[in-house]
């Protein structure tokens, strides 16, 4: 089980996000709204994980992935995005995420991802 | 030629049996003295661990048959390579992405599609894969990357056991449009408007989608019971959902209360 820290700009999706990740016994870090806010509270906060959504305003989901890995070279963030939105992946990856969740998810698969990604 | 053991169903009782599966027939023996040529196969389809081969004919006939994974796969195989379905060469990713989570192993399969009476089969050397018509969720043209190109595939969604799972297709432009318009027409019963539903009746969805219970939903989007109940009611209208088990909400009655508050006295 993990702390992890939520960054979506969406209450709707950091409350979906919540409500998965309390079920699956974790317990969550934190809240960010943007990538500045992410960046911030992952210094503040240190979580075994992060799931990122991709698209937020200020800083997007990528550049504050960057940031976070420059803070901590082997955080373990998990991208999350909207369908359409696939061809950012391999720009994820190659920036250093562990995961990729596609919006809508299913619980069981993103316990599953975020399981995966704790124990690699 | 190979046999193969197999359980075949008739009446309610499964007989077993040794087909023979030949380069371009089934042979069954006795009870059923079968001889079915593939092109004679309209259908195919997967159901748990069971294969239903629909046969031509007035009427047209289906066997049901059961046998080993090793040997399924041969049957699938060679059934779907070979018999009467419309037939495309194409390259397919299945699965790519499993109820939101992208697939990371996930790659290009060189084989064939084979679009049959009521599913589509993706057979490679490695996989077959079959979607039931009735079980697919979305199809669109989409681009991919592929070799350091974008280039169009058809992005199927489809159910697998509870999962959401998308599959890719790329193959020459004109098959895919041909595919794409197929599935598009084979599936058009499940389309929407798109202006039957209020924003908080889609967040009701995408909350199902994700798996959250009643009591969640109700928790997430502050709304009542009966406001929820009512947008079930819509959706269930729609078609969108089904009800799969009703929850009893119930207090205690007098012999309850006695029962608990006997139960929580200290013991004397």
């Amino acid at each position: 089980m993990g702390k992890i820290l939520i960054v979506d700009d969406t209450l709707f999706m950091r409350t979906l996000l919540k409500n998965i990740l309390f079920s699956g016994g974790h317990t969550i870090a934190g809240e960010a709204v943007d990538g500045d806010d992410a960046i911030e509270k992952y210094r503040e906060l240190k979580p075994d994980l992060v799931t990122m959504d991709v698209v937020m305003p200020k800083m997007n989901g990528i550049e504050a992935l960057k940031g976070i890995r420059s803070l901590d070279p082997n955080a373990k963030v998990i991208m999350c995005t909207a369908v359409g939105q696939e061809q950012m992946v391999k720009l994820a990856i190659k920036t250093g995420a562990r995961g990729y969740i596609v919006k809508p998810f299913q619980a069981p698969k993103v316990l599953e991802e975020i399981k995966n990604v704790l124990g690699s | 030629m190979a046999e193969i053991p197999v359980k075949i169903e008739r009446d309610g009782t499964w007989h077993v049996v040794k087909i023979i599966v030949d380069k371009d027939q089934i042979q069954i023996p006795a009870p059923f003295s079968l001889r079915i040529p593939y092109k004679q196969i309209i259908d195919l389809r997967e159901k748990k661990n069971t294969l239903s081969i629909t046969i031509r004919g007035n009427p047209e006939k289906t066997i049901l048959l059961a046998t080993v994974p090793q040997a399924m796969l041969v049957l699938k195989r060679m059934i779907a390579l070979s018999c009467s379905a419309y037939r495309l060469a194409a390259y397919f990713m299945s699965p790519a992405i499993r109820g939101g989570v992208l697939v990371t192993d996930a790659r290009w399969e060189k084989g064939s599609i084979a679009v049959m009476k009521t599913g589509i089969w993706f057979v490679s050397e490695a996989q077959q894969v079959c979607i039931p018509l009735t079980d697919v969720t979305g199809i669109e043209v989409t681009k991919r990357e592929v070799q350091k190109k974008q280039v169009d595939v058809v992005k199927i969604d489809h159910m697998e056991n509870a999962d959401v799972v998308t599959s890719y297709v790329l193959c020459p432009l004109s098959t895919l449009q041909v595919l794409f318009d197929f599935l598009k027409d084979a599936t058009k019963e499940m389309e929407m408007r798109g202006d039957e539903l209020d924003a908080v009746s889609a967040q009701v969805g995408m909350l199902i989608y994700s798996g959250m219970d009643s009591r969640a939903i109700e928790s997430m989007l502050s709304i009542s019971y009966d406001q929820l109940d009512g947008i079930f009611e819509k959706l269930l209208n729609l078609g969108l959902i089904e009800v799969t088990h009703i929850r009893k909400e119930v207090q205690l009655t007098p012999k309850g209360v006695r029962f608990i508050t006997e139960a929580v006295k200290p013991p004397t």
